[in-house]
């Protein structure tokens, strides 16, 4: 049995899958749109809650991806299905036929500038987690200049109405505190505040993650929302926000404001899907079969989910998905 | 010819017309016995000053006769209204011109009584009891034929609407549906009765009538009688103060339910949402429906779109307030702070700038409202920079009056100090409270489209034209409010190419994002939203622009081009 598997997507979900179907013996194809595979943990410095770095996880993964068909690149242009098979039509003009489709096409950063409140790409000392990140990989960052105070707001584009986004976007409150630690390593006099609604510290390890912030780096975590967001005379950020375990309307002047930006469907993918007979749930990521026993499973046979295209996910929730996809698969092409 | 003076079937109609006339008399002393004592002073008064005595007289005329308004909206229902009412009417009046050209009944002497009782149904059953000459009944013929033809558009218009440009109609009641019949076989039975002289058609016809007249008080046909005196108290400049007394009494009265606000209030792309429309919460109140009246109120945007293409000008939204306003306020707000709100600005600034709780949060028109007067080389001062107090308009679309004073005289104070003679505003819903309800003498009030489109038409503000096509959202509470359509119209014709919306000015649709409902929830918001983007994209413009925060901020959510406010349209193409 060496059947075609195609698989959307070479982030983290789509890595796995391939790497455990490819063992299963089947032959998973990668179509990956980017020049490389790793998708956005690539971009990442390191991970929560033990700081450990995402170079060597990505490292691991392509280490095992070595001699799997993988297109770079390339984009899935058409996709229709014939019976048992779907035949796809890459960018590169290539066919591919094959017996299941795994959509592995992951998630989208919310447009911090749809939160024009916020002040990013108005004010120059506005940044996103991503950039912040980024910063930490490389060390250069023309905003971060040694501020003094620094503030973190979460739920950029989560838990939030106005923007249509109501779901909570699941990472990005570790993600804040291990980035406020970070940071405060770089500047260790420096100030730092982080401004939530619920802390949201569902994995292990995390809750200590939380501690250790507070005692070990001293960021105060304020709970309340930021509302808006002004520059001074001297080019300084003003903001204001409500501290709601004191009930007060508080304002303060900092150097520094991370934007923690959530996670949104990928919306490139669309189109696809729509041909696939995939749909959306009401948060708008594609709709899986259940969240359960069918969560790889979606409404149209032969073609599964994996990872951050159902919803938002921590890169261990992503790993387990890929693997279990290519355990559903394997009894999909033996039933 | 049936030569006789009296016939029992007349008597039905003489019963219901005698009962109309007195309901009719009482409910108009009730009206004006209800309205406030200077707005009773107020309405005498106009109705002998030249100027709204004339208005009175064109309205009653155009409006009450000729369906003029009807017309302009929909031709077809125009049509429709006209040929049953004004063909009715006109049989009435022929049939009274008639009674005066009848010469005495041959061989009978009439006297007393005699003499006056056929002049109260004479001209109803005209052909019964007398002959008309050649040319009077062909007149009569015309008219009920027309009356007819207008029935028949009414039948088809509820068999299926669609085939008369409207997409839906009103769903009425047992009362409403059962007069509606009697009004529609009076004149058929008329029609009958006089061709054939069938005793029976005869009874029938004076049967419907009296249905008709039994039943028009306690439905939508009492806006018949209530129009004109509505219409008397429009013109006297008066104000809904009650929901359900005097002066919106009169409008409750007054609206035919003729369902044309369904199609036009923004709500109504969600079909669930269609009762919640103007003509639905009037229908509640005339029933004495107090509760979902207070649902319905509270639901409304507020945007006004209801207003301006009623064929009867029912303030409803004036009467959703008053309704809002009825309830009795429970949370006790503290607004001490405002004692402590310093003025930030210095005194020689000529133009002050308030940007309102809307424009903090959507600093882009804030910094292109700072460029645009640097270019033009105004002395400017912001009011509310660091802060400041809110207009007050947010509490009085909930109805609490007392909480928005506190605000406004914070703000009257602050304005005042500063010595400025002019204030520009950014957000027209701070605009709409400011114009109405402050007592700012000596200062002028601008919304920044028409300060733009000044400082552009005086010389000092320099901007290029670009390639980029644009369409123009009206906002609501700029455009249907204070009829600001052509400034900014011709601010964004100086820098680039205009395109029209699908439907604009005082037909365009509110955003969704709206202050003035407390109920809808997000989802049937995005739906009013996209709808409207869509009919803003109709011609395919790069962006859309528009001149309120909160229309920018909701319209950003769901539109496929880009949304920019006209100061940051400006700002970008200044020389």
């Amino acid at each position: 049995m060496k059947e075609n598997i195609l698989i959307i997507g070479g982030g983290a979900a789509g890595m796995e899958a391939a790497t455990q179907l490819h063992k299963m013996g089947l032959n998973p194809i990668i179509v990956e749109k980017s020049e490389a595979l790793g998708g956005h943990i690539a971009q990442w410095d390191r991970l929560f809650p033990a700081f450990h770095p995402a170079k060597d996880v990505v490292e691991k993964m392509l280490d095992q991806v070595k001699g799997i068909d993988v297109r770079l690149n390339t984009e899935v242009v058409d996709i229709h299905r014939d019976n048992n098979s779907f035949h796809a039509i890459l960018s590169n003009n290539e066919t591919i036929d094959a017996k299941a489709v795994i959509l592995a096409t992951g998630f989208d950063i919310f447009k911090a500038e749809r939160k024009q409140e916020y002040g990013y790409g108005i004010y120059n000392n506005v940044m996103t987690s991503v950039e912040l990140e980024k910063y930490f990989r490389t060390g250069k960052d023309e905003r971060i200049n040694h501020p003094k105070k620094i503030g973190f707001v979460h739920c950029v584009g989560a838990r939030d109405v106005k923007v249509c986004n109501t779901y909570c976007s699941k990472v990005c409150c570790t993600t804040a505190l291990k980035q406020a630690c970070e940071i405060k390593e770089v500047f260790p006099d420096a100030e730092v505040y982080t401004f939530y609604m619920d802390l949201r510290m569902f994995g292990p390890g995390y809750e200590d993650l939380y501690l250790k912030t507070q005692k070990d780096f001293d960021v105060k975590c304020v709970r309340g929302r930021v509302c808006e967001v002004s520059e001074d005379m001297d080019g300084k950020l003003v903001i204001k926000a409500e501290d709601t375990l004191f009930g007060k309307p508080l304002k303060m002047t900092l150097d520094l404001l991370v934007l923690m930006c959530s996670m949104e469907k990928n919306k490139s993918i669309d189109a696809i899907q729509q041909k696939l007979g995939v749909g959306n749930n009401s948060d708008g990521f594609m709709q899986n079969k259940d969240m359960y026993l069918g969560m790889n499973d979606t409404a149209q046979d032969g073609v599964f989910v994996a990872g951050a295209c159902t919803a938002p996910k921590s890169l261990p929730d992503t790993i387990g998905e890929a693997r279990s996809v290519a355990t559903q698969v394997y009894n999909y092409l033996k039933r | 010819m049936n030569s006789q003076i009296f016939h029992p079937f007349v008597l039905p109609f003489v019963l219901g017309m005698a009962f109309v006339l007195t309901y009719c008399v009482v409910g108009l002393l009730r009206v004006i016995g209800q309205l406030p004592k200077d707005d009773r002073k107020k309405f005498w008064r106009s109705l002998v000053t030249p100027k709204t005595a004339w208005a009175n007289v064109r309205d009653l005329v155009g409006d009450c006769l000729f369906h003029v308004k009807i017309w302009k909206r929909n031709p077809v229902l125009g049509y429709m209204h006209t040929a049953i009412a004004f063909g009715w009417f006109m049989i009435i009046v022929i049939g009274h011109v008639m009674l005066f050209t009848l010469k005495p009944l041959e061989g009978i002497e009439l006297q007393g009584v005699e003499r006056t009782l056929p002049n109260f149904y004479y001209p109803i059953f005209f052909k019964y009891f007398a002959e008309e000459t050649l040319i009077f009944a062909i007149l009569m013929d015309f008219f009920l034929l027309m009356i007819i033809s207008g029935i028949l558009i009414a039948v088809v218009k509820k068999i299926h609407s669609k085939i008369v440009g409207v997409k839906r109609i009103m769903h009425f009641g047992f009362a409403d549906n059962l007069i509606r019949f009697a009004l529609w076989t009076i004149f058929p039975f008329r029609l009958i009765a006089e061709k054939t002289n069938i005793m029976a058609f005869w009874w029938l016809y004076s049967i419907d009538l009296m249905v008709f007249m039994f039943m028009l008080p306690f439905t939508r046909y009492m806006h018949i009688p209530t129009e004109a005196l509505f219409i008397l108290l429009r013109h006297a400049g008066l104000k809904p103060r009650e929901p359900r007394k005097g002066y919106a009494l009169a409008q409750i009265y007054s609206c035919p339910s003729c369902g044309l606000c369904i199609d036009a209030c923004p709500m109504s792309v969600n079909d669930k949402n269609s009762g919640n429309t103007s003509a639905y919460f009037m229908k509640r109140l005339r029933n004495g429906d107090r509760e979902e009246a207070q649902r319905i109120a509270e639901t409304c945007m507020q945007c006004g779109k209801c207003v301006a293409v009623c064929p009867v000008s029912i303030e409803s939204c004036d009467i959703k307030m008053s309704q809002r306003e009825a309830v009795p306020y429970t949370i006790n707000s503290d607004h001490s702070y405002l004692g402590n709100v310093e003025p930030e600005t210095k005194g020689n600034a000529k133009v002050l700038y308030f940007a309102g709780c809307m424009t903090q949060l959507t600093p882009k028109i804030m910094r292109a409202m700072k460029q645009i007067m640097e270019a033009a080389g105004e002395k400017y001062a912001f009011l509310d920079k660091d802060g400041g107090v809110c207009c007050g308009r947010p509490m009085l679309l909930s109805g609490k009056t007392a909480e928005a004073q506190a605000m406004m005289a914070k703000n009257t104070e602050l304005i005042k100090q500063s010595g400025a003679k002019r204030l520009v505003l950014s957000c027209p819903i701070c605009y709409k409270v400011f114009k109405e309800e402050y007592q700012l003498e000596g200062i002028e009030i601008l919304h920044h489209t028409q300060y733009i489109d000044e400082l552009i038409k005086r010389g000092k503000l320099k901007v290029d034209k670009n390639d980029v096509n644009y369409v123009y959202h009206d906002p609501c509470e700029l455009g249907r409010a204070f009829g600001v359509y052509d400034e900014p119209r011709e601010v964004i014709e100086n820098i680039g190419h205009l395109r029209k919306a699908k439907s604009e000015k005082e037909l365009s649709t509110c955003c969704g994002g709206s202050l003035g409902s407390f109920i809808l929830t997000q989802q049937e918001r995005d739906e009013i939203t996209t709808n409207s983007v869509n009919d803003l994209i109709f011609n395919n413009p790069d962006e859309i622009v528009t001149a309120c925060p909160l229309c920018l901020k909701t319209f950003a959510r769901k539109s496929p081009v880009a949304v920019k406010d006209i100061a940051e349209v400006v700002a970008n193409q200044l020389k």
